[in-house]
């Protein structure tokens, strides 16, 4: 019959259905086309690294200083130049300064929710939050996509994160590491991490005591999907907690000592440290959060003393760390806070406050190619020149550099489908 | 045609929606003379002059060829610059689209010419391929309509009445076997018309039955769904049914139906040849029931005795039990508060103490819940609330505020009438987002599609939608501007009057916890200010907040004027609580159920709509109409559940019912509650007082942590856990907020967390220490205070001695090496000293600490520490099997206390344990 397909070359009958069956591949996506057509190149990241810094920080006092504009939104850091002629960021993040070539800096990013949980729901997901729906962030969409080895978790996140797997549900979420890794002790890792006293050889003998007593169901093995996830969920987590990969991905004491050294003493930098390690180790997504950028008071004494100087430093170390183990190329990497702070400085409290219309953001890793800036904010820093680029692009770019097709649709549990970057499209400069 | 039986009967206890057609009406025989015939036929005649109409043919035609799909035009975005309402009904606006101007879409001139005719014929280049052939019948359709002038729909246009489908249920004996279905559609003028052409199908589960475009059913597997008819806003479902066995009909087995509940999914099974699963045995009933309405494990001195009584009720009088315990009302007001969307983080700032509203919310509840207060008023007192009660001004309700905030004796705001926090959510202030609430929260129907388009599987439409919003518009929350004046003196008062936003709440928030009574914000309804047309200027000034709509709409029932209405509200409240209220009622039960059965009759449990059916149609209008005869009485719902058969069968299947998942013909064994297993743990491994003292006082208990939210400190130590495993976000409206999915890391958590690790072995309260006590392995703070003290009087006699020898070689010149000796071993005995003084310290109230024991145990007291463990935590007496590797394992440890741990830790890893069975 004539009729019986849509525009999308699916059958009708297929495309009104609802529910759990769901469908799948329902569109010859633009982004396939895209592929086919060259744009996009199909080699992409393995892991990736999300760091987020929570509060949001001031764009004028960190990566797009204006030396030019009125006393009233200048601040008082000076620029300083980068490794990459033409690219100038602030006095206090020289290490990053050094390293310029190895990131792109996107300049003028902009959106329009100004509250701390909604601005971080749109930059972990790429989608401007809704009130009746809760969009995965990037972590649970990837390792839905890419599941990663048996005996790893494959999402952790350091200590904890404000992505959520949304509507995709639990199963997706990170293993929060609960704490940060200190410098020289044992890090305790939830779940993996084995108290005192315990060996893998009493994990192993008590297992066996387990699997005897654990009996009751065995005849539900074959109709009941409940049961059956549930025993392949133990023997994942008894091969994670058993082997010795998973307790040495978490243990940066392995690290020499001349790799370890530059991502410095703080939490963050050794936040970074661990978060290189867990993906050289093959755990899919790591997050890591660095908070105290809501800086509505004392905004420079803060950031000179308190958070540039180990953002410098850990964030310089992860990015040269990476590179020198051959880890940068497929290694997505995404600094966002969530949004940018007033242009105009409040004098009041001497600080700047909540500001999503011009933000930064930075990339580096995989196909991005590093030592660019992208976009550009006004004179004063109050927003983009052009249309400037929406936290929708950069996730557009984001989950193309990691290879994930970011046009697919997803379908909620009422059965509604939903596109996994609704609005935006790839930055294609980042990559060229 | 094949033999297929046709049954009206099928669904005896249908009512409602579906009309009885006779039983012996053959499908296609049914064509009256008044009936239209379809369009296939009747464009199919190229001779045929007939005008088609714009809402009867046209749109129909465009959504079945599915030119107005989301993928296609009907994109918010469009394609190829052509828009079309997504699933059509915007009438107006799809007309304006096809006849615009500036493109050739409808060429009235030379119709041949028309694009919405070139390209779906793929005259010219359409993205979306052909969508029909030269001269079919959909071509003059669309042709004939563009020769008649394309019109819109005319005013006096007859309206949509209903749609009537036949065959009314469909009933298959295997698979490959087809039944036609055929529609009428049924207009205000007295038009009927056959509009099968023009519907869309859908099936529910294509496992158990396929469905064409032209309306033709095909039976495959054994099972029972719907298929769903969609055309206008009529969407009418149609059961399919094929029985899984031969044990059918008059062949069924007989089976007992001691309670109502029983009759009607009994009934059902007969129909499918399914026999449902036995009864279970006591513990498991035990087991289930507590968890069920308590939220607790049931104690192990319980599940011992409830297996030694033999009387005949004991089940029964346990539910009863059970329905007065503070579990009970402890878990099912969380149960509300999801309901609810009680959120912390929306919240903040609501209350000068911010920790209040969520908790008063949750206590406000949980006494209507403990009093049973029926259903209804629970949620008058939430839907009707303002902050100020009828009677009280200014000056009464903040003076009540500060008192309940101060905690001055006898003031509570669980006694106050209303619960306003519902109305003070961040998230809830805008109109649109409270007809998304109320819906979800009252109706338990998903609305939001409704908000941008025709809801694709219901009957609403955007303008519903925006009928119904005018109930919400007058509620506000702010400083009330009626007593605008005594709140700004009150923070002048205070010396506030400088701060605004968090600052001023965080000042409030300071000078109330010291006793200084400081001002509310209120939940308050306005006036309402219908538009004035004569009265241009005045409106053109107070813009924006003082108009209100003269009417709203109920959803599906009728227009109400609310101008004149003190407070909107109570209309909405007086449509809830009718006995013909399609919702309210259903929505309750349903949710009820599916929190028994891990699965609603309808499913999702808070998606209530036309194509989504229920799975026991009269088993829902039964228990529905019932609750509301009841007085809504919660209680008795929770009975008439839990006392059933159905309730109470094994999850053991057989042969005709081991596919199961939607006929409550078995238990179907899922995951507990998130809360409810983060207790479960701490009760499986604490000792037999703390079991006890855990099932009396609810407060430390998970079941009863009052709000989500990350910023909730309430939740801090079990944050992880209960995110891990789920627990409600209440940030959605939806049920699924609360996930009951397993994962890897709930099982890398019971494996291998220290928070579990903590809970076998705390002091004092665990099974373990409980154990260690018996054994004599428990070394007790006075032994361990003993020791640490004859320890640092030793030392501090060292160290006497050590500075006396200092003094001594510091005066002979000639003994400098020894000196250094001497003040070395001073420095290292210092140091000892002082950390044992530190343990000395801690030791006053540190508590006893377990030792390892290794002496062989006897078998008598390992079997009593085997059984012990498994009524603590599985609620039954372990089997000979268990009992013996368990034995094994012990008799194995070389340290008993270990052994013991293991085998805790092993019972907590079962499948089972984690499992309501």
């Amino acid at each position: 019959m004539a009729v019986s397909k849509t525009c999308d070359g699916v059958k009708r009958r297929d495309f009104i259905k609802i529910g759990a069956l769901g469908f799948t591949g329902l569109t010859l996506s633009s982004y396939l086309r895209m592929v086919e057509a060259g744009d996009a190149k199909p080699k992409n990241a393995k892991s990736a690294i999300f760091i987020e810094l929570s509060g949001g920080p001031s764009h004028m006092d960190t990566f797009d200083l204006k030396p030019e504009s009125p006393s009233e939104f200048r601040g008082e850091f000076k620029p300083v130049k980068t490794n990459v002629s033409g690219i100038e960021i602030c006095e206090h993040l020289p290490k990053l300064a050094g390293c310029m070539d190895k990131f792109v800096l996107l300049r003028g990013v902009s959106h329009s929710v100004a509250a701390h949980a909604l601005g971080r729901s749109y930059v972990n997901t790429g989608n401007r939050p809704l009130p009746s729906l809760e969009y995965p962030g990037y972590g649970a969409v990837f390792t839905k996509e890419n599941p990663g080895p048996e005996n790893l978790p494959p999402y952790v996140s350091i200590p904890n994160s404000t992505q959520t797997p949304g509507f995709l549900g639990v199963k997706y979420a990170p293993l929060n590491t609960g704490a940060t890794p200190r410098s020289g002790q044992p890090f305790n890792v939830r779940g993996i991490s084995l108290r005192s006293g315990l060996t893998v050889e009493n994990i192993e003998r008590r297992e066996t005591l387990l699997r005897e007593i654990d009996q009751t169901f065995n005849s539900l093995e074959k109709n009941s999907q409940l049961i059956e996830g549930l025993d392949r969920f133990s023997q994942q987590a008894q091969s994670i907690i058993t082997s010795k990969r998973a307790r040495d991905a978490f243990d940066i004491s392995k690290e020499s000592p001349a790799f370890s050294k530059p991502f410095g003493e703080s939490s963050f930098g050794q936040s970074c440290l661990l978060a290189s390690r867990l993906v050289e180790s093959g755990v899919r997504f790591v997050t890591v959060s660095m908070g105290g950028w809501d800086t509505h008071n004392k905004n420079w004494e803060n950031l000179e003393n308190r958070l540039l100087p180990p953002l410098d430093e850990g964030l310089s170390a992860l990015f040269n760390g990476l590179a020198e183990k051959g880890l940068l190329e497929s290694t997505a990497v995404y600094v966002t806070g969530e949004f940018g702070r007033t242009p105009k400085i409040n004098t009041q409290r001497g600080g700047r406050d909540h500001y999503p219309r011009c933000m930064f953001m930075l990339m580096a890793g995989g196909q991005v190619k590093g030592g660019q800036v992208i976009g550009k904010s006004n004179a004063n820093g109050t927003e983009p020149i052009d249309d400037g680029y929406s936290p929708d692009d950069v996730a557009a770019s984001f989950y193309h550099n990691l290879g994930v097709d970011f046009t697919k649709e997803y379908h909620t549990n009422s059965g509604r489908p939903i596109t996994i970057v609704r609005e935006g499209s790839v930055i294609n400069k980042l990559f060229a | 045609m094949k033999s297929i039986k046709m049954t009206s009967c099928c669904f005896p206890f249908i009512v409602g929606v579906l009309a009885v057609v006779p039983l012996t009406a053959p499908i296609h025989a049914a064509e009256n003379a008044d009936i239209q015939k379809p369009v296939s036929q009747r464009f199919a005649d190229p001779g045929n002059k007939e005008v088609p109409q714009f809402q009867q043919h046209v749109v129909p035609l465009l959504g079945k060829l599915g030119c107005n799909g989301r993928a296609c035009h009907g994109s918010f975005q469009g394609k190829g610059d052509f828009r079309l309402s997504l699933f059509g009904y915007d009438f107006i606006m799809d007309h304006t689209q096809l006849t615009a101007k500036d493109v050739a879409r409808v060429d009235l001139k030379e119709p041949a010419k028309s694009l919405i005719l070139q390209k779906p014929l793929e005259e010219v280049d359409h993205e979306g391929g052909k969508r029909f052939e030269p001269d079919s019948w959909q071509h003059r359709l669309l042709a004939r309509w563009i020769e008649g002038g394309a019109k819109g729909v005319p005013k006096e246009a007859p309206k949509f009445v209903r749609l009537e489908v036949t065959p009314e249920s469909i009933q298959f004996n295997k698979e490959g076997e087809t039944v036609s279905l055929r529609a009428v559609s049924v207009w205000s003028d007295g038009t009927r018309e056959d509009v099968t052409p023009l519907c869309r199908f859908q099936t529910n589960n294509e496992q158990i039955a396929t469905m064409t475009e032209a309306g033709l059913v095909t039976a495959a597997k054994p099972g029972d769904t719907h298929v769903v008819v969609f055309y206008d806003s009529g969407v009418i479902p149609v059961p399919v049914l094929q029985p899984v066995s031969d044990q059918y009909g008059d062949k069924y087995p007989a089976i007992a139906t001691s309670t109502p509940i029983d009759q009607f999914v009994v009934t059902k099974l007969k129909k499918l040849g399914m026999v449902p699963a036995s009864t279970c045995d006591d513990s498991e009933f035990l087991r289930r029931i507590s968890l069920d309405i308590s939220g607790t494990l049931p104690a192990p001195h319980e599940v011992e005795a409830f297996l030694k009584d033999a009387s005949p009720d004991k089940r029964a009088k346990k539910i009863d039990e059970l329905l007065d315990s503070p579990g009970y009302a402890a878990w099912w007001s969380t149960k509300l508060c999801d309901f609810t969307q009680n959120n912390y983080d929306d919240l903040v700032n609501v209350s000068p103490v911010r920790e209040r509203p969520s908790q008063d919310w949750y206590d406000w509840i949980k006494k209507r819940v403990t009093d049973n207060a029926g259903y209804d008023k629970i949620a008058e007192g939430i839907l009707l609330a303002t902050s100020r009660e009828a009677d009280e001004d200014f000056e009464m309700f903040t003076k009540s505020m500060n008192g309940i905030i101060q905690d001055k004796p006898g003031q509570e705001f669980a006694d106050r009438d209303h619960m306003p926090y519902y109305w003070a959510r961040r998230d809830f202030r805008n109109p649109d987002d409270r007809v998304l609430g109320f819906a979800y929260t009252f109706l338990g129907i998903r609305i939001q599609c409704a908000q941008c388009h025709k809801h694709p599987f219901d009957q609403w439409t955007q303008t519903d939608f925006k009928d119904f919003r005018g109930f919400f518009t007058r509620v506000n929350f702010g400083v009330n501007p009626e007593s605008k004046k005594e709140y700004t003196a009150m923070v002048e008062e205070l010396g506030a009057d400088k701060l605004r936003g968090n600052q001023l709440v965080r000042e409030l928030s300071q000078k109330v916890k010291r006793g200084e009574n400081v001002p509310f914000m209120e939940v308050y309804v306005t006036k309402g200010r219908p538009e004035k047309a004569n009265n241009k200027k005045k409106q053109g000034k107070n813009r924006g907040n003082n108009q209100s709509p003269a009417t709203a709409k109920l959803l599906g029932a009728e227009v109400v004027e609310i101008n004149k209405m003190q407070d909107p509200r109570t209309a909405l409240m007086e449509w809830l609580r009718r006995e013909d209220n399609p919702y309210f009622a259903k929505a309750f039960v349903n949710r009820v159920w599916a929190s028994y059965f891990n699965r609603g009759i309808i499913e999702p449990p808070d998606d209530l709509n036309l194509a989504n059916p229920p799975s026991n149609a009269p088993l829902l209008d039964y228990l529905s109409r019932e609750f509301v005869q009841h007085n809504f009485d919660m209680k008795w719902l929770h009975r008439e559940i839990t006392n059933s058969d159905t309730y109470q069968r094994s999850w053991k299947t057989n042969k005709t019912n081991e596919l199961d998942e939607v006929n409550f013909s078995h238990y179907i064994p899922h995951r507990l509650p998130a809360e409810v297993l983060y207790d479960a743990i701490h009760q499986a491994t604490a000792s037999d007082d703390a079991i006890d003292s855990m099932k009396n006082s609810i407060d430390e208990r998970a079941i009863s942590i009052a709000a989500s939210g990350l910023r909730n400190r309430a939740l801090k130590d079990k944050q992880y856990a209960l995110t891990i495993f789920g627990r409600s976000t209440r940030e959605n409206n939806c049920d699924c907020d609360r996930s009951i999915d397993p994962s890897l890391l709930q099982t890398m958590y019971i494996k291998n967390d220290n928070d579990v690790y903590s809970a076998i072995n705390r002091s004092n309260s665990s099974w373990l220490f409980q154990v260690g006590q018996q054994l004599g392995a428990v070394q007790k703070p006075t032994e361990q205070k003993e020791r640490v003290n004859t320890r640092l009087e030793q030392l501090k006699e060292q160290v006497k001695d050590a500075k006396q020898r200092v003094n001594q070689l510091q005066k002979q010149a000639d003994k400098k090496p020894q000196l250094k000796q001497a003040q070395k071993r001073l420095q290292a005995i210092t140091a000892d000293l002082k950390k044992v003084r530190q343990a000395s310290s801690k030791a006053e109230n540190a508590p006893a600490r377990l030792q390892s024991f290794e002496n062989p145990i006897s078998q008598v007291k390992s079997d009593e520490i085997i059984t012990k463990t498994y009524l603590r935590s599985l609620s039954r007496y372990p089997t000979e099997a268990e009992t013996t590797a368990a034995r094994k394992y012990l008799d194995d440890s070389q340290n008993k206390i270990d052994g013991v741990y293991d085998l805790i830790w092993a019972v907590l890893n079962t499948k089972e344990f984690m499992l309501n069975h």
